[in-house]
């Protein structure tokens, strides 16, 4: 019994690493992240079944006949959106709620590295998305009878484009202050990539200045690598759309690892 | 001077009975007219670009839609964008605003005052009819200057307008009032927000909706509150014009008749 008491209660001072400890954290916080959402993700997973198929089907009703090509767009751009939901507009605005109700500044403290709490956070999002991306698609094979062949580059495709999204939205949430400019730039950003990206029309379909400003942000090469994954034959700028996601990836997640290593 | 010492000391009398009257009740209005723009303030500027933005950015990207904005097409999202940009303020903007406010408390707070509730109501109607006059009509104008398409507005257009404004916005403060918890009135509005923008005739013709579909969608008010607009601005292209306003009318009575049963209750 050499211990005094007050050394039984001093923390330990060293952090914990190696893979085994961030494997075990990434668990316990997916497991976490699960929890504290457990009612939002099956209200969520049904709005988002509700919207991808809502979407699918509801476009035919612009046209009095749907060409096939404008229903091939709009069921392989909604996959995108789908991957998009939980990371890029519900994340941010979660983060908000978060500094808003005061659980922000808890779940910092809590002892996990960044890149366990990003690496939980994007499995999530993943969960919430893949599932509704499926569904929509399948229905939009069942509806208008599509000439889409699922290529194994989807696994890639979907990985990056959930990753870009889910990084693009943990900055947004973490880098900027303010809950309110959070959520107006969430809600800016959802009006952006339904309407003003070529995520569910084609490219020539928009003013050509637009089609370059899309191409300096993330939303035009998603629906790009989706849609080469997901469509037959032979597809252009398929690699620079991979280069421009990856690029915005890293910037978004150095961003966000920027906002949450800064003590408050 | 021994009577009357405690409202000598006070320097007021407290009220005692409840005060009513058209006077009254006008310069209640005027007051909660001050303190609903007091409270929203420093969100009015930002409120109208935000929806003069959604009203015409959203005549715009109908368009992007179709490989080929034809003519007809072009006219109906012309006409049909003042619609659009006058339904995200009376089913997404106020409901939100009443939920917010029953959040943070505001909303027991203000029933609190020694207003008459119908004119707390008839104030925040105002408000948001103002609010949402300036973004219909940038996103008529942006969308006929996209489109280049030749209008020929009526003096019906302003009845259409104002009916079509005060009949969303009733709707949306019934509906606001009428469900207690504000995470439901949120998802509820999100939702009929999706449904209305993508599935409602409003900037195609209900000719190319299915003929169940077409039907339920003479019952609700969206396609009516297109058509009473499109009326207002085109000559020859509409029928019916006179049921779309009996529609209209009936949907602002129900929202009234929702607003007056909450707001009449005793908790």
């Amino acid at each position: 019994m050499t211990e005094s008491p007050a050394a039984i209660l001093v923390p330990r001072g060293t952090v914990e690493r190696g893979p085994k400890h961030w494997l075990h954290a990434y668990v316990v916080m997916v497991r976490w992240h699960l929890a504290s959402l457990r009612l939002w993700l099956v209200m969520l997973t049904i709005v988002q079944l509700l919207a991808g198929v809502g979407f699918v089907l509801g476009i035919s009703l612009f046209f009095a006949h749907i060409p096939t090509t404008a229903a091939l767009f709009v069921s392989t751009g909604v996959p995108v959106i789908n991957l998009l939901t939980v990371g890029m507009m519900l994340g941010p605005q979660l983060v908000a709620n978060q500094r808003s109700d005061g659980s922000y500044e808890y779940l910092r403290s809590m002892p996990v590295s960044r890149s366990v709490a990003a690496m939980a956070w994007y499995t999530v999002c993943l969960l919430g998305g893949v599932p509704a991306m499926v569904v929509a698609l399948v229905v939009a094979q069942l509806r208008y009878d599509l000439p889409l062949q699922v290529s194994p580059m989807i696994v890639p495709a979907v990985l990056l484009t959930a990753f870009a999204g889910t990084m693009l939205g943990y900055a947004l949430g973490h880098a900027i202050g303010n809950p309110m400019a959070t959520r107006m730039i969430t809600q800016l950003l959802v009006f952006v990539v339904f309407g003003f990206a070529p995520v569910l029309y084609p490219l020539s379909q928009m003013p050509r200045w637009l089609g370059a400003v899309n191409w300096w942000l993330p939303f035009r090469h998603m629906a790009v690598v989706t849609r080469a994954a997901l469509t037959p034959g032979t597809h252009a700028a398929v690699g620079s759309a991979y280069v421009v996601l990856c690029v915005w990836a890293v910037v978004c997640a150095a961003l966000a690892g920027r906002a949450l290593g800064r003590r408050p | 001077m021994t009577t009357g010492g405690v409202e000598a000391r006070l320097g007021y009398v407290p009220q005692s009975e409840l005060r009513s009257g058209v006077g009254y009740w006008v310069a209640s209005l005027a007051s909660m007219m001050r303190f609903d723009y007091g409270r929203v303030r420093q969100w009015v500027p930002m409120m109208i670009v935000i929806q003069t933005l959604m009203g015409a950015g959203m005549a715009l990207l109908y368009g992007f839609f179709y490989p080929h904005v034809t003519a007809v097409r072009a006219l109906y999202i012309t006409t049909g964008a003042p619609t659009l940009a006058l339904i995200p303020v009376g089913f997404v903007m106020l409901p939100g605003t009443v939920a917010d406010q029953k959040l943070e408390g505001t909303f027991d707070y203000i029933w609190s005052l020694p207003s008459p509730r119908s004119a707390q109501a008839a104030s925040t109607f105002m408000l948001f009819t103002l609010f949402a006059l300036p973004g219909s009509v940038l996103a008529l104008l942006v969308a006929a200057w996209r489109y280049n398409v030749h209008l020929t507005p009526s003096p019906l257009l302003a009845a259409a307008v104002l009916v079509c404004a005060l009949m969303a916005i009733t709707v949306g403060y019934g509906m606001a009032l009428a469900i207690a918890s504000p995470i439901v009135t949120n998802v509820v509005t999100n939702a009929l927000v999706f449904v209305v923008l993508l599935f409602s005739p409003i900037v195609y013709p209900a000719s190319q909706l299915p003929a169940w579909f077409a039907s339920v969608h003479y019952v609700l008010p969206f396609y009516n509150m297109a058509v009473v607009i499109r009326a207002g601005l085109t000559s020859g292209i509409v029928a019916h014009v006179a049921t779309s306003f009996v529609v209209l009318a009936a949907w602002t009575g129900a929202g009234a008749g929702a607003t007056a049963w909450v707001v009449g209750r005793r908790r």
